[in-house]
Order: C-alpha cells, then sequence, then structure tokens
C-alpha cells in the first residue's frame, strides 16, 4: 500500500491547495460581489462591461484563462509565479460564477428598501453597501456556496501551471510509485474532504442566518 | 508529428509563423497568421465535438435512469447512488480523469485509449450532475399527477413514461444548458491524458510558432463562441418545446 512518505508528500501538496482556496475564495466572492452590484446598480457602460466579464469568464475554460495569465502575462510585461497566477484565474473565474448569484439575489431584493435608505438620508453607495448587499449575501449563499465546492474542485488546475498542489503531489508520487489507482483514489478523497467541511460549514451558516433573522430564508 | 493538418512549409511561406534563421521576416499579417491558428485550432475542433457530444451522450443515458432511481429506487439502490454520486462530484475532474486513464490499468489491467478514459471519466461525471438535474425536475412535477395516473390504470412505469418524464424533462432544460457549458470546458482538460483536441493543438502551437498570444486567445474565442451557441440552441429548445400553461404553476424543487 502507500507508505508514509508518500502520504507525507501528498500532504504538502493538499497544504498549497488549502493555501489557493483560501486567498482564492474569499476574493473571488470580493469579485463576485463588486461585479454582481455593478451589473444592477452600474450605469449602462459599466453593466456591460461587467456582463462583458461575466460572458467571458465563464465562456471560457479556466485552463485557458490559467495559461493566458501564466504564459501571455510575461509577454505583456507582467510576470506572475504560479501561484499568484492560480489564485488570480481563481478568483476571477469564481467571481464571475459568484456575481451571477449576487446579480439573481440582488434583484430578488424588494426596490421599497433601497427607496426607504435613501429617503433615511443615506448615499446610494451606502444604501448599496449597508442595506441590500448585506441581505443579498445571504440569499446568494446556496449558489455561491455551490460555487465555492467548485473553486475547491478546479483548484486541481494549478497543477497545470506548474504549481505542486495536491494533485500536482498525486502526479508526480504516482509516477515515482506506480501506484496510479491508490495514489488518486487518496487525492480524490483528500478532495472529498475539503468538499464535506466546506458544505457542513455552507450548511451552518446557512442554518445560523436563517434563525438570527426569519425574513431573510427563502420563500 | 504524422497526421498534423499543416506543413512546416506552409507556415513561413504563406503567414511567417516561424521566423528563424536568418531568413527576412515576412511582413508582418495578422490576419494570415490568424487564418493559419484558427486552421489548426479548428483541426482539434473535431475532437473536441465529439468528446463533448459521447460525454453528454453517456451522461445522459446513464443520468435519466440515476435521476428517476434516484426518486423511484428501493433503498439500498438510493444508497448506492449516493455513493457514486459522492465520488463523481466530489472528485475533480483532473483526478477522475487520471483515475480512469493511469488509475484502471493499475487494477483491473484495463487499458483504455485517451479518448475512451477522458468519454468515460467526462461522461460518468455528467451521468451524476444530469442525474441530479432529473431527480430535481421530477420532484417539481405534482405527485398527484402519478396518483392520478396510476387511478386510471397506467403503470408507474406507464405514468413515469408518459406522464411524469414528458414534463420533466422540459423542467431539465436551463440545467441541461448549463451541463453541456460546463462539459464542454471540461473537455478542454483532455489533453492532460493524451486527448488530441482543441486544448491540445493550441498548447503544441503555442510552443512551436511564435504565435502564443495569437494562439491562446483564439482558443479562449473559440471556446467562448461554441459555448454561446450551445447555450443558444438549449434556450431555442426549451422555447421551441414549451407547453403553454406548464410551468405557470411550477414550485422549486424543495417544496
Amino acid at each position: 500500500m502507500l507508505n508514509g512518505e508518500l502520504f507525507l508528500r501528498l500532504l504538502d501538496g493538499w497544504a498549497m491547495t488549502v493555501r489557493l482556496v483560501a486567498v482564492s475564495a474569499p476574493v473571488g466572492l470580493l469579485v463576485g460581489l463588486a461585479v454582481g452590484a455593478a451589473r444592477v446598480y452600474g450605469p449602462l457602460p459599466i453593466r456591460w462591461i461587467a456582463a462583458l466579464f461575466q460572458s467571458i469568464l465563464r465562456g471560457v475554460p479556466l485552463v485557458v484563462q490559467l495559461f493566458i495569465l501564466y504564459y501571455l502575462l510575461p509577454r505583456a510585461g507582467l510576470l506572475l509565479s504560479p501561484f499568484v497566477a492560480a489564485t488570480v484565474g481563481f478568483s476571477l473565474c469564481s467571481g464571475a460564477y459568484h456575481s451571477e448569484y449576487v446579480r439573481g439575489a440582488l434583484l430578488s431584493i424588494d426596490q421599497g428598501q433601497m427607496e426607504a435608505a435613501r429617503s433615511l438620508g443615506m448615499t446610494r453607495l451606502e444604501a448599496i453597501v449597508y442595506v441590500v448587499l448585506p441581505q443579498a449575501t445571504r440569499k446568494a449563499v446556496p449558489g455561491c456556496g455551490n460555487e465555492l465546492v467548485y473553486l475547491i474542485k478546479y483548484s486541481s488546475l494549478a497543477y497545470l501551471v506548474t504549481l505542486v498542489d495536491l494533485t500536482g503531489a498525486g502526479r508526480i508520487q504516482a509516477n515515482a510509485s506506480f501506484r496510479f489507482f491508490e495514489v488518486f483514489v487518496v487525492v480524490g478523497c483528500l478532495y472529498l474532504m475539503m468538499v464535506a467541511v466546506a458544505r457542513l460549514g455552507l450548511a451552518w451558516l446557512q442554518r445560523r442566518w436563517r434563525r438570527s433573522s426569519g425574513t431573510f430564508t427563502e420563500a | 508529428m504524422l497526421g498534423m493538418p499543416w506543413s512546416p512549409n506552409g507556415w513561413s511561406a504563406t503567414s511567417g509563423l516561424r521566423r528563424g534563421g536568418h531568413a527576412p521576416p515576412a511582413p508582418p499579417s495578422i490576419m494570415a497568421d490568424l487564418i493559419a491558428v484558427c486552421t489548426v485550432l479548428l483541426s482539434g475542433l473535431g475532437m473536441t465535438l465529439k468528446l463533448l457530444a459521447y460525454a453528454l451522450a453517456v451522461g445522459f443515458v446513464f443520468g435519466l435512469p440515476i435521476g428517476v432511481l434516484h426518486v423511484f429506487g428501493a433503498w439500498p439502490i438510493r444508497l448506492a447512488l449516493r455513493g457514486f454520486d459522492l465520488v463523481m462530484r466530489g472528485f475533480p475532474a483532473i483526478v477522475l480523469l487520471f483515475l480512469c486513464y493511469f488509475g484502471l490499468g493499475g487494477i483491473g489491467g484495463i487499458h483504455l485509449t485517451s479518448l475512451q478514459a477522458a468519454v468515460l471519466a467526462l461522461g460518468l461525471r455528467s451521468a451524476a450532475y444530469q442525474g441530479e438535474l432529473v431527480r430535481g425536475a421530477i420532484e417539481m412535477v405534482d405527485q398527484g399527477q402519478l396518483l392520478a395516473a396510476r387511478s386510471v390504470g397506467l403503470s408507474t412505469f406507464g405514468a413515469l413514461r408518459s406522464i411524469i418524464l414528458p414534463q420533466a424533462l422540459r423542467f431539465c432544460l436551463p440545467g441541461l444548458a448549463n451541463e453541456y457549458s460546463i462539459v464542454l470546458k471540461d473537455t478542454s482538460l483532455a489533453f492532460t491524458v493524451g486527448v488530441v483536441e482543441m486544448m491540445s493543438r493550441a498548447k503544441f502551437l503555442a510552443i512551436s510558432s511564435h504565435q502564443m498570444t495569437l494562439v491562446y486567445l483564439s482558443v479562449a474565442g473559440v471556446y467562448w463562441a461554441l459555448t454561446q451557441v450551445g447555450l443558444a440552441s438549449f434556450f431555442a429548445a426549451e422555447r421551441g418545446t414549451r407547453i403553454p400553461g406548464l410551468g405557470s404553476t411550477q414550485r422549486s424543487p424543495r417544496c
């Protein structure tokens, strides 16, 4: 079976994957909130740009995006390390997916809330940031949670820009030991564990938010 | 190199893609380069579409019964499907590809070609997702309809075939459109197990020519166009198969 040394190497890769996700998930969520809000509340040109951003990042495979960031940007004078290229790619891509859920959630918030906030003297931006977005974020949790799960799984593409993450470590160890099946099953199960933890966390978050305010539950 | 649809001579003569040696560089012509790059990319498009079609077909053929069994199956079957789902939806696509291509040989001595392995991995993965879609869609159809159908003498299977599924499959269409775009983009991972599809051509061309920028931007453009065309077709299919009145009382899958 798998020896301890090999397993430790896999755990090293796993730590890299965790770091990747830990950075890209929050940044991606912020990108998603910004783009989603821009699509709903921005002036017309900004709305178009946000829609274009969504369309491109959701229509082009993530591998291609990563290759562009890692191999093409140096030609434009911007050299990214594999880690930075991967996190930027993951953040932008998952942000594009998040933004669609955020947009849906924003549209589902009663227009009257915006008017009420404005009539209390808040600026439009304040109303968006303090009144509408907090509610929309809660509504977007199920969709964005799915996106987080996707992000965990697609973080495996970091291996394609030479980063030794869990998949990369798995590939190296499998090649060295010829135990392809066992190694990749272990690698898959480690991803599965991360996904399971994320799902538990999201379920907890949803329960908590539902309890804290009855009005924000799904209709 | 055999079977590649371009000749090295053709490049330097027509497009200046190979500017090497002491030959004076051909006058830059972005259009000629673009056409040359796209010719190579499109030669991989066939394989991409083949992989996409096979994976979606495998996904549908297995996903439909999986979805039905999720709802109507006996509990051991449902439990087994949960396990299948867990693996297929919990493992990254690339790990599934590696498992099918490198892993299967190690345990059962099953040696698949790259294309077979890719179809198996992406197809079964899609089956799990499509099964989930079908399950959700079946649950959207009012359960009273099944009772009504049974009470006028249809068998459960008959009711499923003539009453429930025709409605459920229509509810599935938006999800299937999504699935199309996901599987399309996942086909670009098949180059990691050696399938010579569009991404693989692009990668090769980016290294062998000096047109990396053009190659990667073009391949992004082709994938983007494929996504848009596919989504538009699914949207058209949705409108074309719509039954007036159906769906107006439709409820969320969770109720």
